[in-house]
């Protein structure tokens, strides 16, 4: 109950937060059940992805500390017409925060006050659904799906529906937005775990994804890639017989699906790598795709569930109108779980923009020692 | 000279790219490496090697001419405990049993260690495994 009630909180206190913390998982860096108020003159502004910082020199007597703020995704932000210039050098502010886990001097800012006009800063509105016009999917001249815009616009898949992926046969379980079960013992539903498997999971769980890959700029292999906070966008080169999946997150990564009639290489012989290797075949309007050959080095789905090289993955894509992406995926792991098991998730369509600059490691180097 | 420092600084980086490889999948999988013995002057390398074919985790000890295939490897996943039994040759090559059981620490870590007892004929023993 008490675990519930945190993990309520720090979702709540996330909120706008963690679809842009993006990289490393929040609930491993801050400590949601403390919360600190810090009020100082600013000194420096970080206006960089994927996490924006300001620094603040707080007083205490004649001491005076640095303090790291972080304060959101600058994409993000901007698209709510904040700037960097929003904040000035030598501003005072007031800030109430979720300090750091540890004894950095590193909060992550619930609110921000600019002490002089008592001006709410960064702040973000709530997130509404979009009103779908349930248009048709787009179509290519022959007939068959676009995965893309419609021929001639913008767009890219942006939110998915779920945090996590679990069996599709489970009514639901709760998670935060970084997969972060709400009940441990909920982790039956999940997925049909081997022993060690649920015990590794949950491991992971217990040390609120503090190991996560993705938080040293793993690449989000496997069904990851489709519920990660900057969406992705497909491009179909037909001509030569293949679909490029570019990620907005990360590093920048792309995936290949190969469709041009190839057949599925032996796993034996296929170089291992962080997406495989994908073979798509259209069958109708719904795309399936064949992978194996995954490397053990990533998480392939948020919240930790853990694979072997023996990953087969069965994706099916179809698109039931424009602003619908339907995602389901059949996970054959015989060394990780007990039985092929499935599960899936909606995409929204984001049109008429582009997926925009952002790298995992371009401010790495704020991960403070302060 | 400068082509040999610009190789080596390659060289040392591949190295250190290389060692920090983490495998995310079962937690017993890969190439381990320490040693065991009975006390700190009285050590004796050991490469074990261990694999996870979804029923059964199978292994070998110093693979090569000297190899040991491990008979049996279990994994208690609630307390993290491994024990393995081979029979192998000491130095004498007179045939020598092996029971080991430790614990395996830091499970998360690329570079995950496994530390107990190692049994080997009467000699009672410690060991420490660092994977590799």
């Amino acid at each position: 109950m008490r675990r519930n009630a945190l993990l309520g909180l720090t979702a709540t206190i996330l909120l706008g937060w963690t679809a842009l913390a993006a990289q490393r998982a929040a609930s491993a860096v801050y400590d949601s059940e403390r919360q600190i108020r810090l009020e100082g003159v600013v000194t420096r502004v970080d206006w960089v992805n994927p996490r924006a910082f300001f620094f603040v020199d707080v007083r205490g007597g004649d001491v005076v500390a640095n303090w790291a703020v972080e304060f959101g995704n600058p994409i993000e932000l901007e698209r709510n017409r904040w700037k960097r210039s929003t904040l000035r050098i030598g501003d005072i502010v007031i800030v109430d925060a979720t300090p750091a886990r540890d004894v950095t001097r590193q909060v992550l800012a619930r609110s921000v006050v600019h002490k002089a006009t008592g001006k709410r800063l960064f702040e973000l509105p709530a997130a509404r659904p979009r009103a779908s016009l349930k248009l048709p999917p787009p179509r290519w001249p022959d007939g068959q799906i676009r995965l893309g815009p419609p021929a001639g616009q913008k767009g890219y898949w942006g939110a998915a529906s779920v945090k996590g992926l679990v069996e599709s046969k489970a009514a639901s379980v709760r998670m935060n937005d970084e997969g972060l079960l709400m009940d441990l013992s909920e982790v039956d539903r999940v997925a049909p775990f081997q022993p060690w498997a649920k015990a590794v999971y949950l491991h992971r769980q217990r040390t609120r994804l503090k190991d996560d890959p993705i938080a040293r700029c793993m690449p989000p292999g496997g069904p990851r890639q489709f519920m990660r906070p900057n969406g992705f966008q497909f491009i179909e080169q037909r001509e030569l017989g293949r679909i490029l999946v570019l990620m907005g997150g990360g590093n920048r990564n792309w995936r290949v699906i190969y469709t041009d009639g190839r057949p599925q290489g032996q796993a034996a012989e296929v170089v291992l790598s962080f997406f495989g290797n994908s073979v798509g075949r259209w069958d109708k309007d719904v795309l399936v795709v064949d992978s194996i050959g995954y490397n053990e080095r990533f998480w392939f789905t948020n919240g930790g569930l853990p694979h072997t090289e023996a990953l087969h993955l069965v994706e099916r894509f179809s698109r039931p109108n424009l602003d619908i992406l339907r995602y389901e995926v059949t996970v054959d792991d015989p060394r990780t779980y007990t039985r092929p098991w499935t599960g899936g998730w909606t995409v929204q369509w984001v049109p008429g923009e582009e997926i925009e600059e952002y790298f995992c490691e371009e401010n790495a180097e704020s991960t403070f020692i302060r | 000279m400068r082509r040999s420092v610009v190789l080596l600084i390659c060289s040392l980086s591949g190295l250190a790219s290389a060692t920090t490889l983490a495998q995310e999948g079962h937690p017993l999988t890969g190439t381990w490496s320490g040693d065991w013995g009975s006390g700190p002057s009285k050590r004796t390398h050991v490469t074990m090697v261990m694999a996870w074919d979804g029923k059964t985790v199978t292994g070998t000890i110093n693979p090569g001419p000297d190899a040991v295939a491990v008979q049996s490897i279990t994994l208690d996943v609630t307390t993290w405990t491994i024990r393995f039994e081979a029979d192998g040759k000491d130095s004498a090559g007179m045939p020598v049993h092996i029971a080991a059981e430790g614990r395996v620490e830091d499970i998360a870590s690329a570079h995950r260690t496994i530390s107990g007892t190692w049994r080997q004929g009467t000699t009672k023993a410690d060991f420490k495994l660092t994977r590799d």
